[in-house]
């Protein structure tokens, strides 16, 4: 549909308002709200992943799809509510204790969304048996940690240790990332997967959900 | 009869004869450039001059642009002084460490009995300059050895904190004596002799200069348990001037430390009346917004894609270095320091580009190369890369100022005084940076450059008696805004990433 393709292209381009009007304009053509969100929204971001992947556009065209896509969902959200479309599964994320940046946060959240994730945002500045609560409130399968210092990374492997300590190991699978979080510090906390990118991130949680 | 005017030269007020060059008022260091003997041919002379001086020769107008004119770009050996005026040594375009800068008018009241010594510790460079009761005697300027720790300020808290703390401190100390001694030994006196000492310096710096435990720097809420602004002895910091009294300027935050508010000081910015807005562009960009008796600062890492670092092809401002470029006749023009073959690009250079590549619509609104990687001379180039860069880089200092904006509720037109601080500032154009989208859209009369204001901040503790009260209460009236987790901030930031300019 002619409207849904434009909605897609106008998320590429980052035009929120312009795409929150369309996906107006859709659901009062009686479109579908999922159709919407599945042809228009989601298969924007979509191609926005993929390019970000292969470097074709970099942070800030992400930044601007991302918002895109935030303004139209939220004119979404009444109608995916109430048709109860199941998630691929139930991801917590948030930027540890001590963090304050969410940057970075906000688009893996918005990857993940965009692969058909449910996404519980803690926002920042996180405590590590919040994380916990969280997971055991909603029954994540994936617990998602951002950290941009040097100086706050270390507390991953707290969260990795609080989540141990609550018996859920081997329920919760833990993702990390950020600017300074490499492989190797994924290994020695003893996380479950470290992505260079928000893009990387929903697709390796897919496969994880997956297998 | 003999008419005298006065003159300011970089941190100096002189008294000179009327009609004298401005060659002849220069200090040695600055003369370096006067190869041909004042002939006015090899050009290299040039110096930034503004106010009453004498109408540009036939030799200038054809060695600058009519906007390099315009800018204040002067050869010191044409350009003869004729009334009150303020000059700006420019060794050949960019300094490589900034250890210049502009002082406001104050009453000369020296705090010192004998020599007082400023001290600017940088992220990356550390600057001393040395006054007696008259003058500026020497300066001299060194990197910060703690780099070793890493170029940014966090890598060197995580070192504290992992039991580096006393390294940091002997690094720093060793570093500041030798520059002490240098300027003691240029001026031809005692290093012992220096009985005062301002330091400027972030607020990590000062932890790491007086060994501090910086646990307090390194996570949310970023509360610094220690703000400075006290009197110590140099022995205390292992100084060569073990007996001097050595002042550690007041922080207002753990991000917003002692180098903002002698820069706000050395601005005069809360003395004035009006709206201003002060910009310090670095590694980290400081921002300070004044309105109606509040003071609003904030910090932002911007990386170092403007200190040229960061970029594929990016260097310091010394020679080699593409530092304009400008469109010409449809043709691109570029400058390089010393008229040498180019061998990179620096930060001023790298904000011309961009601006250029926009104008000749070669780069569109989102930051999109259309020749990738994109030449501006055999070996010198920018990437797609770069461009992101310093899209990232540009967004920081400009959503950093609009948060300022709107917790004021001004816009741009409101603002009456825009000062810029940093070295990078002093030759960096007005217009491209406003092109590219870095400065709001202020007129260039109401812009002031200060150089590098926390040194000459610094230097106005040691020289004006009433500076120390001034400089502790702008640091009792600032408040920080934390830009990390702010939506204002954030909003901002994707809004400023393209090149759509001011919005």
């Amino acid at each position: 549909m002619r409207v849904l393709t434009e909605i897609s292209e106008l998320l590429q381009k980052g035009k929120a308002k312009d795409v929150k009007a369309l996906v107006q304009q859709a659901l009062d053509e009686g479109i579908p709200a999922q159709d919407i969100l599945e042809q228009g929204l989601l298969a924007g971001m979509s191609v926005i992943g993929k390019k970000f992947k292969n470097n074709e556009i970099y942070v800030p065209e992400v930044l601007v799809a991302a918002r895109a896509m935030k303004m139209g969902s939220q004119v979404l959200a009444p109608m995916i509510a109430e048709a109860g479309v199941e998630p691929l599964g139930c991801v917590i994320i948030g930027t540890v204790q001590g963090d304050l940046h969410d940057i970075g946060k906000n688009l893996v959240k918005m990857m993940f969304e965009g692969k058909g994730f449910s996404v519980v945002d803690l926002g920042v500045d996180v405590a590590p048996e919040t994380f916990v609560e969280a997971a055991i409130e909603h029954d994540a399968q994936i617990i998602c940690l951002s950290a941009l210092l040097t100086t706050t990374m270390g507390v991953m492997g707290d969260v990795v240790k609080a989540v141990e300590a609550a018996g859920l190991r081997d329920k919760v699978k833990i993702m990390i990332g950020g600017a300074p979080v490499t492989e190797a510090f994924c290994a020695q906390i003893g996380a479950d997967k470290y992505t260079v990118d928000a893009a990387s991130a929903a697709d390796a949680a897919k496969d994880m959900m997956m297998n | 009869m003999t008419d005298f005017v006065t003159c300011t030269y970089g941190s100096r007020v002189l008294t000179i004869e009327k009609g004298t060059h401005i060659s002849e008022i220069l200090s040695p260091e600055h003369k370096t450039g006067h190869i041909c003997g004042g002939k006015g041919t090899c050009k290299k002379c040039r110096v930034l001059a503004f106010g009453e001086i004498s109408a540009p020769t036939e030799t200038e107008t054809s060695c600058f642009s009519a906007e390099e004119l315009a800018d204040g770009l002067r050869l010191a050996c044409q350009t003869k002084v004729m009334g009150d005026c303020r000059i700006e040594a420019s060794e050949n375009g960019v300094a490589q460490i900034c250890t210049e800068g502009t002082l406001p008018d104050f009453l000369w009241t020296p705090v010192f009995e004998q020599f007082g010594a400023a001290v600017d510790i940088g992220t990356t460079t550390l600057v001393v300059s040395l006054y007696d009761k008259t003058r500026l005697l020497a300066t001299a300027s060194a990197s910060n050895p703690q780099s070793i720790f890493g170029a940014d300020v966090m890598s060197r808290v995580q070192a504290s904190l992992e039991g580096k703390k006393a390294e940091l401190a002997v690094l720093l100390r060793k570093a500041v004596s030798t520059l002490l001694t240098e300027c003691a030994a240029t001026a031809g006196v005692l290093v012992t002799d220096i009985d005062r000492v301002a330091i400027a310096g972030n607020t990590a710096m000062l932890y790491f200069l007086t060994e501090r435990d910086a646990s307090c720097l390194s996570r949310a809420p970023f509360v610094a348990d220690h703000l400075f602004g006290e009197w110590v002895s140099g022995a205390s910091l292992s100084l060569p001037c073990a007996a001097a009294n050595v002042y550690l300027a007041p922080c207002v935050s753990a991000f917003v430390g002692a180098d903002a508010t002698l820069a706000l000081l050395s601005s005069g910015l809360c003395e004035k009346e009006e709206t201003a807005l002060l910009c310090d562009i670095g590694t980290n960009g400081e921002m300070a917004l004044w309105h109606k008796g509040d003071l609003f600062c904030c910090s932002t890492a911007a990386g170092p894609a403007f200190e040229g670092a960061g970029l594929s092809c990016g260097m310091r401002g010394e020679m080699g270095a593409i530092d304009k470029v400008w469109a010409e006749n449809g043709r691109m023009g570029i400058h390089v320091i010393g008229e040498t073959a180019p061998r990179g690009i620096c930060g001023g250079g790298a904000v011309d580009a961009i601006a250029y590549l926009l104008q000749t619509e070669k780069l569109d609104e989102t930051g999109c190369l259309e020749d990738d990687p994109y030449f501006f001379a055999k070996d010198v180039f920018l990437t797609g890369e770069d461009v992101r860069n310093i899209q990232l880089a540009k967004g920081a200092i400009f959503a950093g100022i609009k948060t300022l904006m709107r917790a004021t509720d001004i816009c741009t037109d409101e603002l009456a005084h825009l000062y810029i601080a940093g070295g990078f500032g002093l030759y960096l154009s007005l217009k491209n940076a406003q092109t590219i989208g870095l400065l709001p859209k202020i007129e260039k009369e109401k812009v002031c450059l200060l150089g590098n204001g926390a040194l000459m901040g610094a230097a106005l503790i040691l020289l004006d008696s009433s500076a120390e009260k001034r400089v502790k209460a702008i640091s009792q009236t600032a408040k920080t805004i934390e830009l990390a987790g702010s939506p204002i901030f954030r909003e901002a930031y994707i809004d400023a990433m393209f090149f759509t300019g001011e919005t």
